[in-house]
């Protein structure tokens, strides 16, 4: 938990700082928009989490999201799909994504960047040619399973919850579960601290990681269904487009080491806010978009700058401390 | 194991290889047109809904004028719209159209595509170069059809934001200056490439209307609705958003309508996505400017065909053929979107 106390910190900072600036960052509708967006991107983040935690990457979930919110208005709306059999369908897409991840990186012993990287052009590409470059969307139909992206339900004070919200929260808590409560989680863990010493220990390594990819594409497969439902336009051609920079930053902005083994569910809940709350702190603040990037880049290096300086001084001091034989 | 190549093998071959591309270099790309019918090329400026009609009108003019005509639209920006008229040069063309991205630094690649085959510009120009002729919409005045359109919903005034995929692009500041100028009651501007626009981020304070800022997106959906939303979450008593690009009033209207806000918040749009020629139906969008994206297609085959044919009667006056553009209200959108529906299917 302490690890997650820097990019908490500058999490209140963002929050507090944009809260005395402006009186409308704090109304009720801002915060919906802002849990709402969130909890959509929350979801691939975690995904990308679990692959970053054994020490691989996932390049295309930007690409799976952008295939699946296509495939899915194309089926309801072109091919006249039921909408289980059209979720299903997508979800199964997105199974056979992640597994064809796994499979290729851990048989095929081919490199989780060049695997993933060839998925982003090929699954992108496979969108623009299933949907012939069309911009999809679901109209006025569907709107009840729309819901389940932008519907709200009213909680005590009348403050109302976006639907997205318990779908990442389900998601987070079983993330959590899986990861910190079950062997699994464990065996995920130890291979990306150190995959030889795993596997010698009697850890099916390749089982596990291909559990990762799965699990990584599934949740990019339930964003692209999340997102395409919120936006109901969808360009295939750029739906989900840099997303997996979006999940890979707030992964390890929440504490995952890109070297593998490390990481909380969390800490990928609050990096993806940051994120979240920056762009929408700009826009409240009035400051021009054409600065948006600058200021991000500039705010988050220096989160992490001053995390890394504060964790020294404690480890300085913890050393000292040791030294001087104190308890 | 490692079999070493020996210096002299390596500079032979090295020495075949230049020699070959030399001469394959000297070898001017023959004309696409070995018999049969005239091969030109219509290279949008991305990937778009609004290409599609375009490309519909590229379509019917083939039938038309008996030519073959290959749409191209580039994903990446100015990248792959270079990579794609180079392709086309290999190949060898009869005649280009191009929607040029950045006409000041493209220049080179147009004049060069320029050289070697009939090369006009469609919709968005590029007036120092050596294309034959321009054909499009002044941007500029469409701004002011929507600045219009924004007073008659208005009448009283208020505060309005715009919203725009990207500011870079001309059409974008045209389209931008033109709705400032028309809400702070400003005389019309000439249009150019040096015209001057507003600077961004501060607020345009006229008689009746606040223009806020302008609010970019870099064509990411989710990022459009957003900043929507964050633009009704900072200025509560915001009365007007008006969307630049074809995507951005849909993504307002998905905003307003979360929030609540779908029919007193007043959307001005530009193009004709669906989605807000049915909230021009049902009264949730004040109304759309139309740059009839189908003639765009259709002009250029038609003027390319004529030029590929060798006939110089086809370009038109000044290098300008203005496709006029069509204000849509409530009181011609059903017969427009019937007028849209029978091009789209021509070009089928």
């Amino acid at each position: 938990m302490k690890k997650l106390l820097g990019i908490f910190g500058l999490f209140v900072f963002i929050f507090v700082f944009t809260a005395l600036r402006s009186p409308n960052f704090l109304s009720a509708y801002n915060l919906q928009n802002l849990v709402g967006w969130t909890s959509l991107f929350g979801i691939i983040s975690i995904g990308a989490a679990f692959v970053i935690i054994t020490g691989g990457i996932d390049l295309s979930i930007g690409s799976t999201v952008g295939l699946v919110g296509s495939l899915l208005s194309w089926l309801l709306m072109h091919k006249g799909w039921s909408e289980p059999a059209a979720l299903l369908a997508v979800l199964a897409v997105s199974l056979l994504i992640g597994l064809s991840h796994g499979l290729l990186i851990t048989k095929m012993r081919l490199q989780p960047f060049v695997v993933t990287l060839c998925g982003l052009l090929l699954y992108r590409g496979l969108a623009r040619f299933v949907t012939d470059d069309e911009s999809q969307g679901f109209g006025s139909a569907h709107d009840g399973l729309r819901r389940i992206a932008i519907g709200k339900l009213d909680v005590v004070g009348g403050f109302a919850v976006p639907v997205s919200v318990f779908i990442m929260v389900g998601i987070a808590v079983a993330a959590a579960i899986f990861l910190n409560r079950t062997i699994w989680g464990r065996y995920l863990l130890a291979l990306g601290r150190n995959e030889t010493a795993a596997r010698y220990s009697g850890i099916n390594t390749d089982r596990m990681k291909i559990t990762a990819y799965v699990i990584c594409s599934l949740l990019g497969g339930v964003g692209g269904i999340l997102f395409s439902l919120n936006l109901n336009s969808i360009q295939p051609s750029g739906l989900g487009e840099f997303y997996e920079l979006y999940a890979i930053a707030a992964a390890v902005l929440g504490g995952c080491s890109l070297r593998g083994g490390e990481g909380t569910i969390l800490g990928v809940i609050i990096g993806t806010a940051v994120m979240r709350v920056l762009y929408n702190a700009i826009n409240i603040l009035g400051i021009p978009t054409h600065l948006e990037f600058a200021i991000i880049g500039t705010v988050i290096l220096a989160g992490v700058i001053a995390d890394e300086l504060v964790k020294r001084i404690a480890t300085k001091r913890r050393a000292v401390r040791a030294l001087s034989g104190e308890p | 194991m490692k079999s070493k190549i020996s210096a002299r093998t390596f500079l032979l071959t090295l020495s075949i290889a230049v020699a070959a591309l030399f001469t394959a270099c000297d070898k001017k790309p023959e004309g696409g047109a070995s018999g049969g019918k005239k091969k030109l090329a219509y290279v949008t400026n991305g990937v778009d809904p609004f290409w599609n009609t375009a490309a519909a009108g590229v379509r019917a003019a083939e039938k038309k004028f008996g030519v073959e005509c290959e749409v191209l639209m580039p994903p990446k920006g100015v990248v792959d719209q270079k990579r794609m008229v180079e392709g086309l040069l290999a190949r060898g063309v009869d005649g280009i159209a191009i929607s040029s991205i950045d006409p000041k630094n493209q220049i080179d690649l147009i004049n060069e595509a320029a050289s070697r085959c009939p090369l006009i510009t469609h919709d968005s120009d590029a007036p120092e170069s050596k294309r034959l002729c321009f054909v499009g919409m002044d941007n500029y005045k469409a701004g002011r059809a929507a600045g219009k359109l924004v007073k008659s919903a208005l009448p009283q005034g208020g505060k309005v934001m715009i919203f725009v995929g990207r500011l870079e692009q001309l059409n974008s500041q045209q389209r931008r200056q033109g709705v400032i100028d028309e809400l702070l009651d400003r005389p019309a501007l000439t249009t150019g490439v040096t015209m001057k626009t507003d600077p961004n981020g501060f607020p345009l304070i006229g008689e009746k209307f606040t223009v806020l800022d302008t609010r970019t997106d870099n064509f990411d959906y989710a990022r459009a609705k957003a900043n929507a939303q964050d633009a009704m979450a900072s200025v509560p008593d915001l009365a007007c958003m008006v969307g630049l690009y074809a995507y951005n009033a849909p993504q307002c209207m998905e905003a307003a309508k979360e929030a609540g806000k779908i029919g007193t918040m007043k959307i001005v749009s530009f193009d004709e996505q669906e989605a807000v020629l049915q909230g021009i139906a049902d009264g949730t969008v004040v109304g759309t400017i139309s740059q009839q994206p189908y003639y765009y297609g259709f002009e250029s085959v038609r003027i390319l065909a004529g030029l590929a044919n060798g006939d110089k009667s086809v370009l038109p006056k000044d290098g300008f053929l203005e496709v006029p553009i069509v204000e849509v209200t409530k009181a011609n959108v059903e017969k427009f979107r019937v007028d849209l529906k029978k091009m789209q299917e021509a070009g089928k």
